[in-house]
């Protein structure tokens, strides 16, 4: 999703491209078809009278592509809005701090990324704090005193919800 | 008639009991809680909610997720009055008159006629739906693969023309949500597909990891990047929360039009409450007397969607408890909840489990009446909440649903394909595409398939024969025809816009 961004230099010749938001919104759809019909390609289609499980996919993925050229042809003819400035920062933390509670949760080994570090389940507690202080971090207008308060409070409230009202099975600790 | 009077009966007597009438009460005081918080829509609203019901009996998990649902439209539609920020797409078109309203000091006025207008919508559509309930039931006995196929191709289509913007880009969305939905294992021959050996993707990527993601994260990451003085919440003090005499006269013809129109639209697969409260607010601006009152705080501008998307919310039953057809994505997360709970919906649930179809038909009726009795008088506590600041309530809403998500399989992968689905989302924004077709397709992806492949099956590879059973032929022209109404005047504007340019 990255791609959308970057300019494209024809080779010789200069494209305007007059509508980006719909150009590249529409190159990135015809990526994700190309995806997807490369992932089922390996998957039997049509047998006899009956389809196969790689069938359908393919049906949608190649509707899908043509839309996708469809879209982006009418940003390239028509007159269309920018894109949109995407922020870094807000998502950066949000997302950060989702991770972090699906790594703390349960306990994550980070060997696959090459990295020798296995992190044990740190339980409810521990990972609704540390993602409500990420995500808090990202905010413009942070303060440290009001910020430990509300996660303090807000952890209180879900372990209260979650595991004693609803009843429902988490670890609440590291070491429980 | 008899019958009707009978089920309805044997309806409230299940929801009537201490313990259901507690859940529908609970569940409409947290929808209503959730729907309040600004930039949080029913659908996140009764997905993040979705699991508080798991541990309940069935019938009381469906009750209180039918309250969920109307707490968090009436929770909406507070927020569209109050702060001019809808909280969802069918309150959009409530911001018009009533933000207005509310800055003239009748935010009481307003409110209150948002929950009559809703309430009288709603007892007049659970009729209908116990009314239309069992003959819709019957023509279910009709429907063959082809016929359910062509209804939901119908539900998809309506979709992609009632979302805003480009039809070309909401059709794209669907075939992007049919794909996604696709992920996992063949339900018929069990290979995995587009699974890219993901252990956790051969069960297929669960619909609340979705809905959490591009209604959820999407909406706050999109938030963040917004200034925050740009919510105005009306300060002055709510006085006299009962609507004029006036008031009344003026709007009872708005609600009768507004139920009628939402009830029909609802029926429709396809997304019915939000087109719904659209057209009622587009048809009472047209036939009034003083159109040019709409948009400076008519309460007819209130009345009238507000009444609209509640019928159509509540009518959007039908297809689900009759045909199994989620037709929304509301519903798609009752299906979730049904399935987890044991029950397949369908034709089926009414002759089977008939205390849970008219518990549930009930429920929805006492659902609303709570909302009336219970939620206007708490007005001022739903203002308070919007005091919160936002920056310390999106980290709330955060991990309120990173440990939703997660506790419905006990799986940290669930969290982590939300979060890449709220990027997904804010990408789709950020692009002008439309998530809710997206959404729709997604649920009614797997329904689809099935049926397609069936339908194949029965009639020998042969692909007409979605055209020469009656049925099927019909709803497949009424498809081709809402397409290419909405086609037409898409090809006018872009000619308008070219001509626009080319005078300049």
């Amino acid at each position: 999703m990255a791609d959308t961004k970057s300019s494209r230099k024809g080779g010789g010749f200069q494209f305007k491209v007059r509508g980006p938001r719909d150009f590249y919104g529409g190159l990135a759809l015809i990526g994700l078809a190309i995806v997807a019909i490369l992932a089922t390609s390996a998957l039997p289609g049509q047998h006899g009278f009956a389809f196969g499980p790689g069938t359908a996919p393919r049906i949608f993925a190649t509707l899908l592509a043509i839309c996708g050229a469809l879209v982006s042809l009418i940003g390239l003819i028509f007159e269309g809005p920018p894109i949109d400035k995407f922020a870094v920062r807000g998502p950066a933390y949000v997302l950060v701090a989702i991770l972090l509670f699906a790594g703390m949760i349960r306990g994550i080994s980070l060997s696959a990324i090459g990295i020798p570090l296995t992190l044990p389940p740190l339980g409810l507690v521990l990972s609704t704090f540390a993602a409500f202080m990420v995500s808090i971090l990202g905010s413009s207008e942070f303060k440290w005193m009001e910020s430990l308060i509300a996660a303090v409070c807000m952890t209180a409230f879900c372990v209260g919800l979650f595991v004693y009202l609803l009843g429902l099975p988490f670890q609440l600790w590291p070491w429980s | 008639m008899h019958d009707l009077l009978a089920n309805l009966a044997l309806g409230f007597s299940v929801a009537g009991t201490p313990a259901n009438l507690g859940f529908c009460l609970l569940g409409a005081l947290v929808g209503t809680l959730v729907g309040v918080l600004p930039g949080i829509g029913t659908v996140a609203t009764v997905a993040m909610l979705l699991p508080i019901t798991f541990g309940l009996p069935p019938v009381g998990a469906l009750i209180m997720l039918a309250g969920i649902y109307y707490g968090a439209q009436y929770g909406g539609s507070t927020t569209s009055i109050l702060v001019n920020i809808p909280g969802e797409a069918t309150s959009v078109v409530t911001c018009l008159d009533g933000h207005q309203m509310a800055r003239q000091g009748r935010a009481g006025a307003a409110l209150s006629i948002a929950a009559i207008g809703s309430f009288f919508a709603g007892c007049v559509s659970t009729v209908l739906v116990a009314a239309l309930g069992v003959p819709l039931t019957a023509l279910a006995l009709l429907f063959g693969p082809a016929e359910y196929f062509s209804l939901m191709l119908l539900g998809l289509i309506f979709a992609v023309v009632l979302a805003k913007g480009s039809v070309l880009k909401s059709i794209a969305m669907v075939l992007t949500g049919l794909l996604l939905s696709m992920v996992g294992s063949d339900l018929e021959t069990g290979a995995g597909r587009m699974t890219f050996d993901i252990a956790e993707l051969s069960d297929g990527i669960g619909f609340t990891n979705v809905a959490m993601g591009l209604f959820g994260f999407a909406e706050i990451i999109r938030n963040l990047e917004m200034s925050q003085e740009s919510r105005e919440i009306v300060n002055a003090k709510i006085s006299g929360l009962m609507p004029t005499k006036q008031d009344l006269i003026d709007s009872s013809g708005a609600i009768i039009r507004g139920t009628i129109l939402g009830s029909i639209l609802g029926i429709l697969p396809g997304g019915g409450a939000v087109v719904a409260s659209f057209a009622a607010y587009t048809f009472e601006k047209r036939i009034s007397k003083h159109p040019e009152r709409f948009g400076r705080g008519a309460i007819q501008g209130v009345a009238a969607p507000e009444s609209a998307n509640n019928a159509a919310a509540q009518t959007s039953f039908i297809p689900l408890l009759t045909l199994g057809i989620p037709p929304n994505a509301v519903m798609a997360l009752m299906v979730g909840a049904m399935t987890i709970h044991g029950i397949v919906p369908g034709p089926q649930v009414m002759t089977k489990q008939p205390e849970l179809f008219w518990g549930m038909i009930a429920s929805m009726w006492l659902g609303n009446l709570m909302l009336i009795v219970i939620n206007l008088p708490l007005v001022g506590i739903w203002v308070s909440l919007l005091r919160v600041p936002y920056r310390l309530l999106y980290p709330s809403i955060i991990v309120f649903c990173c440990i939703g998500i997660y506790s419905i399989n006990n799986s940290p992968t669930d969290v982590v394909i939300a979060a890449i689905f709220g990027l997904f989302g804010y990408w789709l924004v950020k692009h002008d595409f439309e998530p809710a077709p997206l959404v729709l397709a997604f649920v009614l992806g797997p329904l689809m398939e099935e049926n397609l492949r069936r339908a194949m099956l029965i009639a020998r590879g042969d692909p007409t024969v979605f055209l020469t059973r009656p049925i099927s032929c019909g709803l497949i022209l009424v498809a081709t025809l809402m397409l290419v109404l909405a086609m037409l005047p898409m090809m006018r504007k872009r000619r308008d816009e070219v001509f626009v340019e080319s005078e300049n």
